[in-house]
């Protein structure tokens, strides 16, 4: 079943990212990216390794996180319910099977493009930073949340008031998704919805970069919102863990500012760095 | 490349200190709210010397995930405990954290679970018995104590035929009368299956045995198990109670020497027969059985596993450690002598009935269990007021016992692989037990809404876990899919937490036994897939005074079709002793 979830996912995001490549990025930019790719890899390569680390933690995190959990963290289900109670039950007025359908859809498919876009889109940029900023985001989203999952054990909605929700709940509705998202996450991580910190995120860079990709801004804000929204509708998310990931997101937003282009490794290391790269001829063959 | 090692050093003091202030923030904030949903009761309690307030109370129960009707039915006993004036707050705890919560720390309020129950009434023993209050466990997790209910519980134990029966209506009785736990229903066992590739035994499903003797069609070898809760592929220890659930795979893995029957019928099965003459039991064993290592199985193995059971630490002579698992079943051997290799003499203090359900445990091979008698310590696990010994808190991956299936492999959360023991005795010529039939039974663990597909779809051929009451009906059965249903003596309930006032009084647990709409909740939450009942044992231990009419013979529910009459429910707790405030809320002393 996992494999089959895996190859539509593969699927769509292999249909979509051509596309959207040629619609919101054009020509122009894919032509100048390919004479100064080596460039960008070489600027944007410890970045990209800070996100590969934190990936790779959580990845590990999976099998003892849970465990550390148990010894440390707080349970928070009964709060999250007393504070705001039925909230999420407002969705019923809306409930369609349509509706349920596409919160589904945007919920996996458009929540794993919404990720991946922006990163092809960023590095096409000639100004790096904005891609430098985007991964930094993505690793502290990812890095914070793991901290306040294992700090913080709460289930959502779903596994509280599954009477109410049960004709739009993702696992009834379509049980093969919860192969997908049992690989990444166990069901007492709510607090915050990295789906809504992490779209956020997107939505938020998609304003900072709507001159260079007009077409992208508005896209990127109704497909985030509709993650957030989708979380909700779905069931998997407390209205208090969206808004949770909201804060996050613009927490990770205004850090990764602040924290790019802090150090530069040429400070740091200086000559050495140099003399390295002096020795990597590869780096430089288009200069 | 260079720049990659050196950039998470780079990086590390802002993350490091990002994550610190954070954790302390978050610390502080998780302080408040916690604080102001519980522990302020004991500090108001210092402050203000008159504790008498609207009685709170924490229903403690599983997630959807885990138990979609237990959380169901938590949420329809909220509403109504609300309605009369009681404050109901939830603490949903995962199934192992649950047993750990409720079974060994018991700090819960009120608990809404699936008891194990038992085919035969002698369950209560174990349940309900005061000397078992301290311990952690299924026995008496309620911390429930009664003299007179301790005598009828020992008097059933020492009988048999009609005289037993009349004292187990004595206990049933009696503890219809205390509602120590309020049982509520004994769901339906529906399974789905594939009738194109085994023949399955309807009632045997409910044991062990539905997965032996299942004459596969001639190219089958693989029997495709799926199975909805994940503690298996985990921990396949037979001792840990808070990894034990429902699922048939350690039983077999290990065997015992005698084995039940879904009609609870107690026959033989690692013992070739017994003898019961007065109190002791004279069993001779099978010859030449093999644990799953090699190693040989005999009366030491046997003599030493029931030695272990009754006290994990045989070399400290002061305190006692007994396993926290079928300590009623062990409380009854008084002990054991080996004869010779194949014989053995357990002196039990028990009538027959039950003493030949003490025969029921798992053997446990000396040769590796004798070194889980030291205590275990470091961070991570359960602690048992019994004694956390190794034995109870290993996961015993790989475990080596000496059943009809063997452990090849697992993946934890996704599966577990088993395959059949050649040098089991019941595959002997001459021996006319149920066998394992196939070479391989692989287990993979299913999201409860995918596990009926699977058997549908054919990539898998059993559904172990038994299905939710939202789907039984709407299974597809046009094709080769069946659903079936087994015997079932498990049962929900709500339970006390009677050491704390007011759970400790009778009068007041009655009381919530009332509110309960036992019939409305069946329709409601378990689509009628279930029965209700006034007394927690199988339908042939029902006495006539406590069978089910259409109404709890002994606490009719205070209302209509779920609807509580608040009248009525707040004279009732009057008459009990306790008072309302102007506001309509429930005042108690706690």
């Amino acid at each position: 079943m996992l494999a089959e979830v895996l190859t539509q996912v593969a699927l769509v995001i292999g249909i979509l990212l051509p596309v959207s490549v040629l619609v919101f990025i054009g020509r122009e930019r894919l032509v100048r990216t390919r004479a100064e790719w080596r460039d960008r890899l070489r600027t944007n390569a410890p970045v990209i390794a800070v996100l590969l680390v934190v990936l790779l933690i959580n990845r590990v995190a999976r099998q003892t996180a849970p465990k550390l959990s148990r010894e440390i963290g707080i349970h928070l289900t009964a709060t999250f319910y007393n504070v705001e109670g039925e909230f999420i039950l407002l969705f019923k007025s809306v409930e369609t099977p349509e509706l349920t359908a596409y919160f589904a859809s945007v919920y996996v498919f458009g929540y794993t493009f919404l990720l991946i876009f922006p990163v092809i889109a960023y590095f096409m940029l000639s100004d790096t930073r904005i891609f430098r900023r985007l991964l930094t985001a993505y690793a502290l989203n990812y890095a914070i949340g793991l901290v306040l999952y294992i700090l913080i054990i709460a289930y959502g909605p779903r596994n509280v008031m599954p009477a109410e929700l049960t004709e739009r709940m993702l696992y009834d509705t379509n049980p093969q998704y919860q192969y997908l998202t049992r690989e990444v996450n166990t069901n007492t991580n709510v607090f915050p919805s990295l789906h809504t910190s992490l779209s956020a995120t997107v939505a938020a860079f998609a304003s900072m970069t709507r001159s260079a990709y007009p077409k992208w801004f508005p896209i990127a804000v109704v497909l985030g919102a509709s993650v957030a929204l989708s979380t909700m509708y779905l069931g998997i998310h407390w209205g208090i863990d969206v808004a949770a990931g909201l804060v996050l997101a613009a927490t990770c937003v205004v850090l990764s500012d602040k924290l790019v282009d802090r150090w530069s490794l040429s400070d740091l290391f200086g000559d050495r760095l140099e003399r390295l790269s002096d020795r990597l001829p590869w780096l430089h063959r288009e200069e | 490349m260079n720049g990659g090692s050196a950039a998470p050093n780079r990086t590390d003091p802002g993350d490091g200190g990002l994550s610190v202030s954070r954790r302390g923030a978050l610390a502080a904030a998780a302080g408040l709210t916690v604080s102001t949903s519980g522990c302020i009761r004991q500090v108001r309690d210092i402050l203000m010397p008159d504790n008498i307030h609207q009685l709170s109370l924490t229903i403690t129960t599983l997630p959807t995930d885990s138990d979609r009707e237990s959380i169901r039915l938590s949420r329809e006993l909220a509403d109504v405990f609300e309605a009369v004036g009681i404050d109901v707050s939830f603490d949903i705890r995962s199934p192992v954290d649950f047993r750990r919560t409720v079974l060994y720390d018991h700090e819960f309020d009120i608990c809404i679970v699936e008891h194990p129950g038992g085919t035969d009434p002698d369950f209560l023993y174990e349940a309900l018995h005061s000397v078992y209050t301290d311990e952690s466990g299924w026995q008496n997790p309620f911390g429930y104590t009664n003299l007179t209910v301790d005598d009828s519980l020992e008097t059933q134990r020492q009988l048999e035929g009609e005289k037993r029966r009349e004292a187990v209506t004595d206990v049933l009785e009696a503890v219809a009368i205390e509602q120590p736990f309020v049982p509520i229903c004994i769901p339906d066992q529906h399974r789905a299956v594939r009738t194109d590739r085994f023949d399955w035994d309807e009632r045997a499903l409910a044991t062990p045995q539905g997965y032996l003797d299942l004459d596969p069609t001639p190219d089958v070898s693989t029997l495709r198990v799926t199975h909805t809760d994940s503690r298996p592929t985990t921990n396949l220890n037979p001792l840990a109670v808070d990894y034990r659930g429902q699922g048939p795979f350690v039983d077999l893995l290990y065997d015992s020497l005698a084995t039940e029957t879904a009609d609870g019928e107690i026959e033989p099965w690692f013992a070739r027969s017994w003898e019961w003459d007065a109190g002791t039991i004279d069993v001779r064993l099978r010859t030449d059985c093999p644990f799953h290592d090699g190693e040989p199985m005999t009366a030491e193995d046997v003599a030493f596993t029931y030695r272990f059971l009754a006290d994990m630490h045989p070399d400290d002579a002061e305190t006692s450690a007994p396993a926290p698992r079928y300590r009623g079943l062990v409380e009854a051997v008084d002990s054991v002598d080996v004869v010779h290799r194949d014989r053995l003499e357990l002196r039990i203090d028990a009538g027959r009935p039950v003493g030949e359900r003490a025969l029921l445990v798992p053997i446990l091979p000396a040769h590796i269990w004798r070194e889980r008698a030291s205590d275990a310590n470091g961070p991570g696990g359960a602690t048992i007021a019994q004694g956390t010994t190794e034995a109870v808190v290993t996961d015993n991956i790989e475990p080596i016992g000496s059943g009809p299936f063997q452990f090849v492999s697992r993946t934890e959360g996704d599966g577990l692989t088993l395959e059949r023991f050649d040098g089991h005795f019941t595959l002997r010529s001459g021996v006319a037990l149920p066998a394992p039939s196939v070479d391989e039974l692989t287990v993979s663990i299913d999201p409860p809404g995918s596990a009926v597909q699977r058997v549908i779809d054919d990539t898998a051929d059993v559904t172990a876990s038994p299905l939710e009451t939202n789907v039984v009906g709407s299974v597809d059965q046009s094709g080769s899919t069946r659903v079936l249903e087994s015997p079932s003596w498990s049962f929900y309930c709500l339970g006390f937490n009677a050491r704390d006032a007011p759970f400790s009084n009778p009068r007041f647990r009655r009381v919530i036994a009332q509110l309960i709409d036992k019939e409305w909740l069946v329709d409601e939450v378990f689509r009628g897939y279930a029965r209700p009942i006034a007394t927690p044992v199988t339908e042939e231990w029902v006495p006539e005074s406590l069978e089910w009419n259409g109404t709890d013979p002994e606490t009719p529910f205070l209302g209509t079709d779920g609807e509580v009459d608040e009248d009525a429910v707040e004279a009732a707790f009057e008459s009990a002793g306790f008072r309302y405030d102007e506001q309509g809320r429930l005042r108690v002393r706690q």
